[in-house]
């Protein structure tokens, strides 16, 4: 019995000094959420891996003053609200500094409101949905645009360069989708486009023959597609011009991925996308496109790049405090102004950093700048 | 009436590969009562094994001198690697239960349908992988009507598929073995026929059939996704309930409705619920009239 105590006694004082050990070694947790697995894994990888790259680029640069070492949480959770809200549980008791993510505005809002429960800073590179930051919350930001301000170009670029008199919509019915096409369409019949039909297909499907066929028969100037997936979007293109639509066809931000072009091939030629401008030249989106391929990711999706700005200025923020403190990180977010990878970094007082929408057009196989709204002209 | 013949033309094409798959369904379910949830696994396999062994004859340049032979050549070893696939399937996971309960070899099934697609999802990657396919758009419209010439590819190949496994199943030495063994395994035995290969034949049978229509479901829409075997493998199950469980004809014919029923119903009615429909069907017919379309019986020892 005597000798059950001792060993126990000393099993204990191993233990504390172990746990003490670890005390010491100061470690920065970093937190991702994004759908890993599923339909949207492609982009929900590409968000991961921005915040790898942009760790990477923080090491480079001598890492975090303070911290020993940087450890990332990747949390995957497969677009589904209800695993949104575990990933942020499990991310609380991996007691991270801030999190990346969500990508899907529909697991972005209820995920928001367990983390700030905690005080969890929030950065979304991803959802566009304009709920995501008229909720109140003391710790979301918006590294991407917003669905008002993107219908308010698809728009514009409707009428003032396409001068589309007719439209036709389809979209796969998640909070963003579906959002920004109701957005589309009112804005689209105050500009006096006549609306010819909003359909809806569900998320995942391949088969659009017959929703395709009814556009046809409606022969509208302009279609556009609000779908959650560049895949789907792709066979949508592809079944489009199968079934001889000749209309100007638009996507939006999710569409916007290089899988779109490289599915649909020919079939994407000559459409038109919203998607926040990005400015290549800039010497940090260099440093990122150069880590990130040497990491051996493949080449940067539609949100690579936000979410390697959302996480470096996170990080930013820490290093400047010197603490984990949320109110602190989001003191030092909303006075930051620097130039990000992908935009000026400077958010305004509810967590959006702006959105600087461009019309982006498929042409000889990669996308090119092709219409500015500010201008209202071609590159 | 030209918006309704060309839903017909697309119900039909969906229909055929739903006809394909649910085959496989129905083949195995008449011989050992087991309704194979791997199956729309197979049909995913065959999808993506059409893109490798494609994608390898584009880069080689075949594709641009000999494309029908290409295509030809990949739809056979497609056809011939998901049988394989099949076979060692139904080595591991069905054929020690042979003699357990059959909710053991249904959660078996189960089992291995999210193996498989797991596996495909970590081997070949989570992202979809394109089809090499430019010879094969294009198409011809009559009027208003439009035909490619993928769907015309996907008619015909059907059509020629379900004779050959008609001839096959009705005609042949082997297809008689089948058909014995399905209707009373110790008899047939006792006559001298192996159930055990009959039945790693049936599942061949049925595998390759689904691979062909993976890889033509591939090359129409342009892609494949590890998780493509799912919804049209419940929408197959349901085309076999309809027609029969059990029975060949059957399958053909519920395969043709689903797609049909599914197509109509998004053209008239709303595309959200298309969906919905095969289930709808599903739940009537086994409300209805359980035994299907061409179904005689359920009795336990002969389907």
């Amino acid at each position: 019995m005597k000798k059950l105590i001792t060993m126990t006694l000393t099993f204990a004082m191993v233990m504390s000094l172990a746990l003490a050990g670890a005390a010491v070694a100061k470690t920065l947790n970093v937190g991702s959420m994004s759908p890993l697995t599923g339909p949207y894994a492609a982009d929900g990888n590409d968000i991961a891996n921005g915040v790898r790259a942009a760790i990477a680029v923080v090491q480079d640069e001598g890492g975090v003053p303070g911290f020993d070492e940087i450890k990332f949480f990747p949390q995957d959770t497969a677009c589904d609200p209800r695993q949104a809200v575990a990933s942020a549980n499990k991310l609380i008791n991996d007691e991270v500094s801030f999190v990346i993510g969500a990508y899907c505005s529909s697991s972005t809002i209820p995920a928001s409101e367990t983390l700030d429960e905690e005080s969890i800073p929030m950065l979304t590179p991803a959802s566009t949905n304009e709920k995501v930051t008229e909720r109140g919350l003391e710790y979301m930001f918006r590294m991407c645009g917003r669905d008002d301000d993107q219908s308010v170009v698809a728009v514009a670029f409707m009428t003032n360069y396409l001068k589309g008199k007719n439209i036709y919509l389809i979209d796969d019915k998640t909070t963003y989708s579906q959002g920004l096409a109701d957005n589309v369409e009112k804005k689209a019949a105050a500009a006096g486009i006549k609306v010819l039909g909003h359909d809806h297909v569900n998320q995942g499907d391949k088969d659009f023959s017959a929703v395709l066929a009814k556009v046809k028969a409606a022969n509208p100037d302009v279609f556009y597609m609000s779908l959650q997936n560049s895949s789907s979007g792709a066979l949508m293109a592809i079944q489009a011009r199968r079934v001889g639509i000749k209309a100007a066809i638009i996507g939006q931000d999710a569409v916007y991925h290089p899988q779109l072009i490289s599915i649909a091939k020919e079939a994407s030629e000559g459409m038109y996308l919203t998607f926040g401008f990005i400015d290549k030249q800039r010497s940090l989106y260099k440093k990122f496109l150069m880590k990130y391929s040497e990491m051996g990711f493949a080449a940067p999706g539609a949100y690579s790049g936000y979410a390697f700005d959302a996480a470096y200025a996170a990080i930013k923020a820490i290093k400047e405090t010197g603490s984990t403190d949320p109110d602190a990180i989001k003191g030092a977010l909303m006075k930051m102004d620097y130039d990000g990878a992908t935009k000026r970094i400077k958010f305004m007082p509810n967590g959006d950093s702006g959105s600087n929408y461009i019309i982006r057009k498929v042409d000889g196989g990669k996308f090119i700048n092709y219409w500015n709204p500010e201008t209202g002209s071609t590159y | 009436m030209e918006f309704f013949i060309q839903q017909f033309i697309n119900g039909l094409t969906l229909g055929g590969v739903y006809a394909l798959i649910a085959l496989g369904y129905t083949m195995v379910y008449g011989i050992i009562q087991l309704i194979n949830f791997a199956h729309g696994e197979f049909f995913a396999a065959g999808g993506y094994m059409g893109v490798i062994i494609l994608s390898f004859m584009a880069s080689m340049g075949y594709m641009e001198t000999h494309p029908w032979l290409c295509l030809m050549g990949s739809m056979a070893l497609t056809m011939g690697y998901c049988a394989m696939l099949a076979m060692a399937v139904e080595k591991v996971a069905y054929k020690p239960l042979r003699f357990a309960s059959r909710l053991s070899v249904l959660l078996s099934a189960l089992g291995m349908s999210i193996f498989l697609q797991n596996g495909l999802m970590l081997t070949q990657g989570v992202y979809d992988k394109p089809y090499p396919t430019s010879f094969t758009d294009g198409g011809f419209s009559i009027g208003m009507v439009t035909m490619s010439y993928m769907q015309v590819m996907i008619l015909v190949m059907t059509v020629l598929l379900l004779i050959g496994l008609n001839i096959l199943v009705f005609r042949t030495k082997i297809g008689t073995a089948m058909r014995a063994t399905a209707q009373d395994k110790v008899m047939s035995a006792l006559v001298g026929i192996n159930s055990n290969r009959i039945i790693s034949t049936t599942f061949a049978l049925g595998a390759g059939l689904a691979a062909a229509a993976g890889i033509m479901v591939g090359l129409y829409y342009g892609s494949v996704r590890y998780d493509m075997g799912f919804v049209p493998g419940i929408k197959a199950f349901a085309a076999a309930v309809l027609g029969g469980i059990g029975n060949i004809t059957g399958a053909m014919i519920g395969g043709l409705i689903i797609g049909m029923v599914e197509i109509m119903a998004a053209g008239y009615l709303s595309s959200e619920y298309k969906d919905v429909w095969a289930f709808v069907i599903l739940i009537g017919v086994l409300y209805f009239m359980p035994t299907g379309i061409m179904g005689e019986n359920v009795d336990d020892t002969r389907v």
